[in-house]
Order: C-alpha cells, then structure tokens, then sequence
C-alpha cells in the first residue's frame, strides 16, 4: 500500500505531473467565480462556475440521460465508420484503379461540411437514433478510409522483400506485414475520428432531434437556461475527453513497439 | 546488344552455378541498360565467395539474382540443382540486406522465428531454434528487446540470425555491415567467419570493402563498372580460421594490393 502511494508521489509521478492543471483548474474557477460577482455579469452571459455545477447536480438523471445517448450514437457511429472506412482503404491499398477511380470522389465527400449532409441522412434514415449515427459513421467514414490507405502503403519495401524470400503467402503478407505497418496510422484515424463523431451526434441532434446533448443544447438555449446549455457542452467535453484517453490506451496495448520507442527517448 | 552467346553447360560439380548469365532492364522503347554480362561463376558447398566491383556496377542485382529476387535475361543459375524460385520456396535461401529490415512491432526472438512462422513451424521448435541462433549470434538478452532498443551492430546480428533460421543452404549478404562502425564492422566480419565456420553454410557477400573480401572469402570475385563482367578471381590462399591479426600478415596485403588494382582497372 505504501508502495502505490510512493510511486505516486515520486517526481515525474501522479502527483508530480497532476498537480500543476489541478491547481490551475481551482485558480480559474475562482477567478471566473470572482470576475461575476465583481462585475455582476448576467448569467445569460457568463453563468458562474457554482450555476452550472447546480445545473448538472440538482436533477441530474435527464442530463445524464442524455448525455448517455449522445455517447451511444457517437461510439456506434465511430465504429461503424471506421469499420467500413478501414475496409474502404483497404480495397484501395491493393487496387490501384480502384483506389484512382474512387478517391477523387471520396476526398470530395470529405470536404462537405457535416451541417449540409446531416438533414438529407435524417431524412434517409428517419428521425430515431438511427440517423445520428449514420451522421456519425459518416464523419468518421474518410479518416479511416485515408488512414487505412496509406497506412497499408507505408510498409518496408526490403521488408517486402524478406517476406518474399520466406516465400510468405498472401494473407501472411497482409496480416504479419502490412496490417501492423498500419497500425499506427489506423490509430492516427482512430483519434480524429473520436473527436468527430463527438462532433457528428451532436450536429445530428441539433438539425432533428428529442433527446441527446445536441437537444439539450439547442432547447437550453431557445429558453436562454445558459447553466444548462454550459453542463451539456462540459458533459460532451468529459465524453470526448474519456473516448479519447479509451483510444490511446487501446493505442499503446495494440501498437506497444512504438509506446517503448518514446518511454525509451 | 551483345550477340547471342552460346551458355556453357554449368559445371557439374559445383555447388551454385551460374552460367551465362545476363541482365537488361528497361522498357521497350526506352534506352536499354545492360547491368551485367557473361557472367560465369562456380561456387563450391561451404564456399566463401565474395563479389566486389565499384558501386553500380551490378553486384547487388547478381545477388538478387541468385536469391529469386530478380530474374536475369539470358542464363540459368542452379543452386544444389535447383533454380533460384525452388530453391526459395524449399526455404534454401538466407538473405542479409543492408538494411537490417526487422519488423518494428515483434520482439527480436520472433523477429529472428518470422521465416519458420511463415512456413508454419510448431511454436515449440520455433523457439528452440531461435534460442539457438540467439546463442549463435551473441545476442542473449536480447530474446525480449524491440528492435528499436538495439544498435545497429545488434540489428544486423538479428537479422543475420533470421536468415539462418529455416537452415539454408546458401546464405547471401548484400553490404550487410556498410552503414556500420570500423569496429563494429570488423567484430561483425569475425562473428560471420565464425558462423561460417560452426555451420558450413554456403556464403556469397556483396562488399565494397576489398579488405573485408580479403578477410572473409576463399575466392573473389571482382566485376567491372557496367555493364558488369567478371574482371577476374582472386583466390585467398589464407589459412583459416582467421582471425583479424591476419591483416598485419604479407600476404593479406599483397591480396588487398592485388584486388585494387584489379578494380582501378575499371576506373582508368
């Protein structure tokens, strides 16, 4: 037990390395907090730090509700973009005509803002949490798809050439050679894709939507509960962040060469 | 274009034989380059041949060749009666690359384990194997390290180790200590002799160091600057095992003197 609190105390530690933000975050809420009172800034403004922590805590079960369900849309939309934004690039990484035919097509698609795609996909998929996650898959779709292509792309080519001494077939060629070459740029789409599909259930929610954080947002701020609209944008801020810290870890459990590569730095 | 040259029959006591063997590369309608000619060579079992020549001059693709990486134009290469593509699909071949070329994402014992994985050896005697070639490389220690942790000495042993793990029958080394330290090269080249030695393995190794060819070989061969030919044989008639001391010996220098000549030959 003493030895878990020596290792968190020890420099470069839990401790060490948390307290600087810890202490910042405590410096800016009671500046925030402060800055109100001094200047009596309307809560339509700048509601105070203690306002929306009572927005969050009095009542919380709808909140969380919701903020479950935005969650929900976000990582079913994550992965069933990925999934096929993986299989995407793959086809491209082995077919050249493919891959020359389609890609124009599909860095187009990705420039299109998701505010202009997200009500024709409602409108395809109705107005159940169905549609939010097609929106979802399909911000998270390109990431992965280029990703996936280049990735699959960047493997060694004298690499290539010691598998083809070692008369390696082709799957051994695809799943020992070029897939763990991609690994760390799957993972490079991975956690853009973490921040967009944050992105894409909320946007969804905002064109058509009666629950999720996105319709908490929109319905706070026709009322103008500003508390409200500041706990839903923190809850879909904790919901971007833990998704994130989820990736990374799963980065350096998949992709360990490269986490001992930087502890080795 | 050269004519159409008649291929001799290949030795039939050789080991590897090549025979009449030519390359040109280059598209139709393009400018052909002749990268080798008439190259004949006859390499005895647990031979220790070098190739040497100034840099372009096609040594590298006639070990390529020889390893099916590359297919010549005109003439055969047979390596124990086989052609180069069965001889790499009986995993006959062992190739050592400039670079190390291990695969990032797997430790080193399975880095040097990969060939005998692909060809679907039980994972009990895959690691006994490496284990055993571990030993024989001098990396024991190192079974768990990534690549990334070793030097560039070390990698390079790794990689030696890879290629010897399927037991191959020739061993084919392109410039596989040309990035490396003066010392760490020549700890490198005894380590080689040796394992040259403890397993009889058939050697050919591509160098531009014409002291290394002296060192390591029982025979060198030396090429032109292209399109590549043979210029000639050097025969090392140095007692083995040799040791490194054997460089303050005459004759290494006369062989060292001989070989320079020989490739000023192609500059002049």
């Amino acid at each position: 037990m003493s030895d878990t609190v020596q290792k968190l105390l020890r420099p470069n530690g839990f401790v060490d390395l948390a307290w600087p933000p810890v202490a910042a975050f405590i410096a800016i809420v009671i500046l925030w907090e402060g800055l109100i009172a001094v200047f009596e800034i309307p809560v339509y403004i700048l509601p105070s730090p203690a306002s929306i922590w009572l927005a969050i805590t009095t009542n919380p079960g709808p909140l969380f509700g919701h903020a479950g369900i935005t969650l929900y849309e976000a990582v079913a939309g994550f992965i069933i973009g990925s999934l096929m934004g993986a299989v995407l690039g793959t086809v491209f990484a082995y077919s050249k005509i493919i891959a020359r035919g389609l890609l124009p097509y599909v860095i187009a698609a990705n420039t299109i803002p998701v505010v202009a795609v997200a009500p024709i996909i409602i409108i395809w998929f109705g107005h159940g949490i169905g549609s939010k996650i097609a929106v979802t898959a399909f911000l998270s779709f390109f990431p992965l798809a280029l990703n996936m292509m280049k990735g699959l792309q960047s493997y060694d080519r004298t690499i290539m050439d010691v598998f083809h001494i070692a008369a390696a077939n082709g799957p051994q060629r695809f799943f020992k050679m070029r897939l763990p070459s991609a690994l760390p740029y799957v993972f490079v789409g991975l956690k853009l894709n973490v921040t967009f599909s944050v992105i894409g259930a909320i946007v969804a929610e905002f064109v058509q939507a009666d629950k999720g954080l996105g319709f908490v947002i929109m319905t706070s701020y026709r009322t103008l509960a500003m508390p409200r609209l500041w706990a839903a944008m923190l809850m879909s801020a904790l919901i971007g962040i833990a998704f994130f810290a989820l990736i990374a870890l799963l980065e350096r459990i998949f992709v360990p060469w490269h986490a001992s590569a930087q502890d080795n730095r | 274009m050269a004519e159409p040259r008649r291929v001799p029959p290949p030795a039939p006591e050789a080991f590897v034989s090549i025979a009449g063997l030519s390359l040109t590369y280059g598209a139709p309608g393009q400018v052909l380059v002749n990268a080798l000619q008439d190259i004949d060579i006859a390499i005895d079992k647990g031979q220790f041949v070098s190739l040497i020549g100034p840099s372009g001059c096609g040594k590298s693709t006639l070990l390529r060749i020889i390893g099916d990486l590359l297919s010549p134009s005109t003439g055969k290469v047979l390596i124990g009666g086989s052609e180069p593509r069965e001889a790499r699909l009986d995993r006959e071949i062992g190739f050592v690359f400039q670079d190390a070329a291990l695969l990032e994402w797997r430790r080193i014992r399975e880095n040097i384990a990969l060939p005998l994985e692909l060809r679907g050896t039980p994972k009990a005697e895959r690691e006994r194997k490496a284990e055993e070639l571990i030993q024989l490389v001098g990396l024991d220690g190192f079974q768990k390290a990534w690549p990334r942790q070793l030097s560039g000495g070390m990698r390079q042993r790794a990689a030696i180790a890879r290629a010897l793990s399927t037991n191959p029958r020739i061993l084919l080394l392109d410039e596989p200590f040309g990035a490396l330290d003066q010392i760490t090269r020549d700890r490198l080249n005894m380590e080689l002799a040796r394992i040259h030695e403890v397993t009889g393995v058939t050697v050919v190794l591509v160098t531009h160091s014409i002291r290394e060819a002296v060192l390591l070989s029982d025979r060198i061969v030396v090429l032109t600057p292209r399109p590549g030919r043979i210029s000639r044989f050097i025969d090392v008639d140095l007692p083995r095992p040799r040791g490194l001391e054997v460089r303050n010996d005459e004759r290494f220098d006369d062989l060292v003197r001989l070989g320079n000549r020989e490739l000023e030959k192609g500059y002049m």
